[in-house]
């Protein structure tokens, strides 16, 4: 099965628990508190998800770290190639 | 190490989710289990607004990332040939 089939299957799952409980069918009793914490549940789980990805975006920008070797390699490699291609003739225009 | 400015947004962004995720579950979850004549009940909204306001701005969100995709595809069309 492919991994979207086993997303959705389990999304399956849980939706249909948590319509079970929600929809109140007859013969089920569920405490007042408990069912008004559980209706808005997907909503909840959502703007979880959310508050997750907006602080995981927020944490990796500020530790995202500078590559000061890298950095200086790849100014290396563009001045060699430049030197390279003058030597071959090409002429550069205003930097 | 990330600029300042980088650090201070990022972190920004980091403890304005907190607080949104702490209020959010407070307000769904652990407020239907205290008694309603708590003081805490005076700090949030009613129910309803639970609900209506992730959707409403969720419908923002779209509507926002439609126009912008809109005015991008609008500026990059090529002008149409001339035909006789």
């Amino acid at each position: 099965m492919t991994k979207l089939g086993q997303w959705l299957c389990g999304l399956a799952l849980l939706g249909s628990a948590w319509a079970a409980l929600a929809l109140a069918p007859p013969g089920l009793q569920v405490p007042t508190p408990l069912r008004q914490a559980l209706l808005p549940l997907p909503v909840y789980l959502l703007v979880a998800f959310g508050c997750y990805s907006l602080a995981t975006v927020g944490y990796r920008l500020a530790t995202f770290n500078d590559c000061e070797e890298a950095a200086a390699e790849l100014q290396e490699h563009i001045r060699a190639a430049r030197a390279d291609l003058a030597r071959r003739g090409l002429r550069f225009g205003p930097q | 190490m990330a600029t300042a400015t980088d650090q201070l947004v990022g972190f920004g962004l980091v403890a304005f989710s907190l607080v949104l995720f702490v209020y959010y579950t407070l307000w769904i979850i652990v407020l239907p289990f205290i008694d309603s004549d708590h003081g805490i009940h005076q700090y949030f909204l009613a129910r309803e607004y639970a609900v209506i306001i992730p959707v409403v701005a969720g419908l923002l969100l779209l509507l926002f990332i439609g126009v912008f995709i809109m005015i991008v595809m609008w500026k990059s069309r090529k002008p149409a040939k001339k035909s006789d």
